[in-house]
């Protein structure tokens, strides 16, 4: 059996968790910042770094206790290496650097995204899947899809070319005056709104893999907001916000939202599967959670659709173990010098350059 | 204050290659307008014009987006307030270290943090026009961003003739 302590600091989210042979689950906290930049309606990128300094040793003793465990009882010790918030990565990678030292247990720096895709391996029942399968990664900073022919082999088939998913919800959401984050607040006003009160766009990209999401975000905007026309350029630039109009039904504009963005996202992964003989689409991320996007997957394609578990769709630790797992029978190892990497494409090479 | 005109997701995005193909190293290009005024397509434009290895997507939620060219050393940044608590976040972006001159920088939402921005800079502010007509404000202050926008019209005249 092989035991891995992994910690996650990659954006608002303090977590550390403890995996069995990448499947079991010991224990998986998670200390959240959402509350911290809700009430403040922004991130502040030095409180988020020194909420995880604060926390992370507490998350970290926390993890170790539910666990039950020694550090002696452990294999290794893995870590998010990027990408994400250069100061919230710093905080993990340090932290981990640390303890690697500390206790001489072998390092693993891991791909944030990565282990969004390692989430599925976390559900009940889940069983190995025959390669290749199509994984897509939706979440408030990444949209990506990816052809999966193997344990740590990802070819990168797409992804947006403006904004992510989530923050397309984000953004929406904030402009309709919803709670942040935007996307379970979306889903919620959806559920009393007609989807054809407005017609926004499905974007067409130049490949079938890429989704856009700008498009939508300006459409909804201008249905939405008060036209220029209505105020001067310069009260305009005074404002932060555009201001919404009175005869606005916000279930409505939700509903149409949420309609027009699973569709594009529903369209790139059916695109992905088909031509590349996927025997599954493997959906994590944040917005993985959105129910319309499950069921119109389960609709439109003819695939085994898997998704995790709802407590491991956004941030966590527990994702970071279980691709760590993997890594760690492949053999492979990071030194203890790594760096924090705030861009960091999941691609064929991802650990050669490791 | 110079006005510019696209008609077009596509025209932005060319004026943005246009420009890109001209920043160099302590050049820094603010951007303002809306939710959908068409800052990251002019971005993205930039990103190609620029020659950047990956392509420019929103920084919104990392805030900071760092991207290199084959050729040369200089960096290109492309930083994203949209999410940024109050103008004071900035400095823990690093924004000093950003532009200290060593490379070329882009922002987003750059009237969010304006208390901490360089005083010589080109400032492009969106206007909504209509469904897809934008009015691009130009200004430019200080002798490098001046003659950093009289080569960005002189590359659209010639473009245009």
């Amino acid at each position: 059996m092989t035991t891995i302590l992994a910690i996650e600091t990659s954006c608002d989210e303090t977590a550390a968790a403890i995996i069995s042979d990448g499947r079991t689950i010991h224990a998986n906290i998670v200390a959240s910042q959402i509350d911290l930049h809700a009430q403040y309606g922004g991130v502040f990128p030095e409180v988020a770094s020194r909420a995880h300094t604060e926390s992370i040793s507490a998350v970290v003793g926390q993890a170790m206790d539910e666990a039950d465990l020694e550090y002696s009882q452990l294999d290794a010790i893995a870590v998010t290496q990027g990408p994400g918030l250069v100061g919230s990565l710093l905080v993990g990678v340090g932290f981990a650097k640390g303890l690697a030292l500390a206790t001489g247990l072998p390092l693993l720096g891991i791909n944030h995204l990565e282990g969004h895709v390692y989430s599925q391996w976390l559900a009940d029942g889940f069983c190995e899947p025959a390669f290749p399968i199509i994984a897509m990664i939706v979440s408030g900073g990444h949209s990506e899809l990816l052809l999966m022919r193997g344990h740590g082999r990802y070819q990168r088939l797409g992804g947006t070319i403006d904004d992510a998913a989530g923050e397309a919800f984000d953004k929406v959401g904030r402009t309709l005056g919803l709670p942040f984050p935007g996307g379970p607040a979306i889903e919620k006003a959806a559920q009393c709104g007609n989807a054809s009160a407005y017609a926004f766009p499905r974007a067409k990209t130049d490949s079938a893999y890429d989704v856009s999401f700008s498009g939508l975000k300006t459409a909804v905007m201008r249905a939405v907001t008060l036209q220029p026309k209505d105020r001067s350029h310069r009260q305009r630039r005074a404002e932060n916000h555009a201001q919404l109009r009175d005869d606005v039904h916000i279930p409505d504009v939700a509903a149409a939202f949420q309609a027009a963005a699973t569709d594009t996202l529903v369209n790139a992964a059916y695109c992905g599967a088909r031509d590349h003989a996927a025997s599954a689409l493997f959906v994590s991320g944040g917005v993985s959670a959105n129910k319309l996007l499950r069921d119109k997957l389960r609709d439109r394609l003819e695939l085994p659709i898997h998704t995790p578990p709802l407590f491991l769709c956004s941030d966590n630790a527990a994702m970071i173990g279980a691709a760590a797992h993997f890594r760690y029978l492949a053999g492979l190892r990071s030194r203890l010098d790594i760096e924090a990497r705030a861009r960091w494409m999941l691609s064929e090479d991802v650990y050669a350059a490791g | 204050m110079i006005l510019l005109r696209s008609n077009s997701p596509a025209a932005t995005s060319r004026l943005g290659r246009k420009l890109g193909a001209l920043l160099t190293a302590g050049d820094v290009v603010c951007l303002s307008g809306g939710l959908g005024a068409g800052k990251t397509c002019l971005c993205r434009g930039i990103g190609v014009g620029y020659g950047a290895q990956t392509q420019l997507t929103s920084p919104s939620y990392n805030l900071v987006h760092e991207h290199r060219r084959a050729q040369y050393e200089t960096r290109l940044y492309h930083l994203d307030c949209y999410r940024l608590g109050n103008p004071q976040a900035a400095q823990s972006l690093g924004i000093d270290d950003i532009l200290d001159g060593s490379g070329a920088v882009i922002i987003e939402w750059a009237e969010r943090i304006e208390p901490f921005l360089p005083s010589e800079r080109l400032w492009i502010d969106f206007d909504i026009r209509g469904e897809s007509r934008r009015d691009l404000h130009c200004q430019a202050m200080g002798d490098r961003h001046i003659s950093l926008l009289a080569d960005f019209l002189r590359a659209l005249e010639s473009d245009a003739a």
